[in-house]
């Protein structure tokens, strides 16, 4: 395990800018979290980590040492692809093997046997080990290329929405066993997904990036709590966060324009009288959809509400978060 | 009236003909569809072999229809087997298969997996390998007559020029030892563009994230190639391969008109000399046992071939 460091990379496809002047830590032993839209450059980011890309400028380190003229062979890295990259003609044995059978490695046959099981136990396929690649079902395809990486010891795990293509209740079983398993072996992880779920539960650290930029690195407290920027608020959050023409309140800092409200920074029962449009009972949370002046505002009200669509219900910011024009966080 | 297809489809049926199929089974409907195929299957395959199989026991000679047709029981084919000329028939058609096959996966499969690294113009490579393969094999067989001329013929000059070889000091049709050579080359040349189209499929099959998963998990290019490109286009390479068996285990008309089994009768595969038998000395029911000898070894050989093949396909 080792720590990895990104300084000021850069890399284009043709005239695509997909990663712009990045810099970034990851500490050993950390579970980083990269969010963003498609096509914000979280998955070159991972390539250009492995060293199945090269970056145009900008150093990459890891343990210290420059790695950017190396093969993904030299990196010892581990990756998790988006889509199922199995050996279609080997069984699942022999593709949990295949990373073991390394010559750099030279593990013995009844260590590779130990491994592969071990594995196999933890992502629930042992019964499959004999099944070729092409015989198992989505889900089972992505646990077995989750697998492949887990059973190496790498310097850093990269995985690329290793969770998106499964069912909802394997999926939070499996974060639960991914992030014990990171702990366990104190491993270092980059993780990239658009699951805000993921995110907040798994990581140490949240990157979020923005068109090749990253916008902000930090907790997922941090990102949540203290966000720099109008687009950085909304990646995290659900419901997502409100955002009001900030003469709605009054009562704000110069510059500001818009207010960021997330659904638990409403008071109600004091200040300004809104319409309930819409109650959703969730069983654990109640969603109240409101409307002022137009305006669609969601916030969680009391289990057992007794409101019902048409009633009046007063609203006031609590902690709100102020932004320019720009989008950038003023206050 | 109705939307339903199935209903249209009745309504619109004439009612004499409604009246005739109406008691039909659909298993007999089923019959009436697949009877012209059956019949024509008949007619022009298995009525033919049938007969064969009748005539190979007899001494029918097609140019004589008039004369008397005696049966000689297994005669025919005891004096083919024991024959020591289509023995060496028959070792001429092996040792052509082998090695235009051997050479044509060799090259085929090289030729591929280069002009499968993207680079600039292999579209227009890839074009300029297959001309070959358009050419008729007539057309071929002829001009490679000049090409092999010992005086003017371009082979003959290119090998002059690399090994420095008097040109005229060697006939690639005309010396014995030469011409099984000279068959296997122009063959080769014609159809190693077809190998090679068929293992480019299979290696464009092949998706990239593969390998990169492959480099990820630290294989050698080496191990690369063997364990992921090898196993996953043999089976475009077997198919390949049963194609070019097949289509050389019939050879002839390139062969004809390059070499007309010359010299002696050095490059006179079976089917020349099969075509020999029936239509220059017209001995009908001795070409006919002929024929099916050659048509159970082909049959054994391909049946034994495509379940190795299926075998390849399952792992």
């Amino acid at each position: 395990m080792a720590e990895v460091i990104l300084n000021n990379v850069s890399k284009a496809f043709g005239q695509d800018t997909a990663l712009d002047g990045v810099s970034m830590t990851i500490p050993d032993g950390a579970f980083v979290v990269l969010l963003g839209p498609t096509g914000a450059g979280k998955t070159t980011t991972l390539r250009l980590i492995s060293g199945l890309e090269k970056p145009d400028t900008g150093d990459i380190l890891i343990g210290g040492r420059s790695v950017v003229n190396d093969t993904p062979a030299q990196r010892d890295v581990a990756m998790v692809f988006q889509q199922y990259s199995l050996y279609p003609h080997l069984t699942v044995h022999e593709n949990l093997a295949f990373p073991l059978k390394s010559p750099i490695l030279r593990t013995p046959e009844d260590e590779i046997a130990r491994k592969v099981a071990e594995v196999a136990e933890v992502l629930q396929i042992s019964h499959k080990l004999n099944n070729k690649a092409t015989e198992l079902s989505g889900g089972e395809m992505q646990r077995v290329s989750i697998g492949r990486a887990l059973v190496r010891d790498p310097s850093i795990y990269l995985m690329d929405e290793p969770l998106s293509s499964l069912d909802a209740k394997l999926r939070s079983d499996l974060r639960v066993e991914l992030k014990r398993i990171q702990a366990g072996l104190g491993a270092t992880l980059l993780y990239v997904t658009h699951d805000q779920i993921e995110a907040m539960t798994m990581a140490t650290h949240v990157g979020v990036l923005d068109q090749g930029r990253l916008v902000q690195f930090g907790t997922p407290r941090e990102i949540y709590e203290n966000p720099v920027s109008l687009y950085v608020a909304s990646r995290l959050g659900l419901p997502r966060i409100n955002t009001l023409p900030v003469a709605l309140f009054g009562d704000a800092p110069a510059g500001a324009a818009t207010i960021g409200l997330r659904p638990e920074h409403i008071a109600q029962g004091q200040g300004r009288d809104s319409t309930v449009t819409r109650v959703e009972h969730l069983g654990d949370q109640t969603r109240l959809h409101l409307s002022l002046e137009q305006h669609d505002i969601v916030t969680l009200t009391d289990v057992h509400t007794t409101l019902r669509p048409g009633d009046t219900v007063a609203i006031a910011p609590r902690n709100p978060l102020y932004f320019d024009t720009n989008g950038t966080r003023i206050a | 009236m109705t939307d339903n297809p199935i209903e249209r489809a009745a309504t619109a049926t004439p009612p004499r003909l409604a009246r005739r199929i109406k008691g039909l089974s659909d298993r007999a409907i089923a019959w009436i569809f697949v009877a012209p195929t059956i019949f024509l299957l008949l007619a022009v395959n298995i009525f033919p072999l049938i007969w064969t199989i009748n005539l190979s026991f007899t001494n029918f000679r097609a140019n004589r229809p008039n004369r008397e047709v005696d049966y000689v029981g297994l005669r025919n084919y005891e004096r083919i087997l024991t024959d020591s000329d289509i023995w060496l028939t028959m070792q001429a058609t092996a040792h052509f298969l082998f090695w235009t096959i051997f050479f044509q996966v060799l090259i085929g499969f090289t030729l591929a997996w280069l002009i499968n690294r993207k680079f600039k113009g292999n579209d227009l490579w890839t074009t300029i390998i297959v001309l070959p393969m358009m050419l008729s094999p007539a057309v071929v067989g002829n001009f490679w007559t000049f090409l092999y001329q010992p005086q003017i013929g371009l082979f003959n000059y290119v090998v002059s020029f690399f090994t420095g070889v008097d040109p005229s000091s060697f006939e690639m049709i005309g010396s014995v030892n030469l011409a099984p050579w000279s068959i296997v080359i122009v063959d080769t040349w014609m159809w190693t563009p077809f190998v090679m189209l068929i293992c480019l499929a299979g290696l464009r099959s092949i998706p990239d994230y593969i390998y990169e998963a492959a480099a990820i998990d630290r294989a050698s290019r080496w191990r690369q190639f063997w364990t992921i490109t090898v196993p996953m286009v043999l089976p475009f390479l077997m198919l390949a391969v049963l194609f070019r068996g097949i289509e050389n285990f019939k050879m002839f008309d390139l062969v004809v008109q390059l070499t007309g089994g010359g010299p002696g009768s050095v490059t006179e595969l079976t089917s020349i000399n099969l075509k020999r038998e029936a239509f220059e000395k017209w001995r009908t029911g001795y070409a006919s046992a002929y024929a099916i000898i050659l048509f159970v070894t082909v049959f054994g050989l391909a049946s034994v071939y495509v379940k190795a093949l299926n075998k390849v396909k399952e792992r």
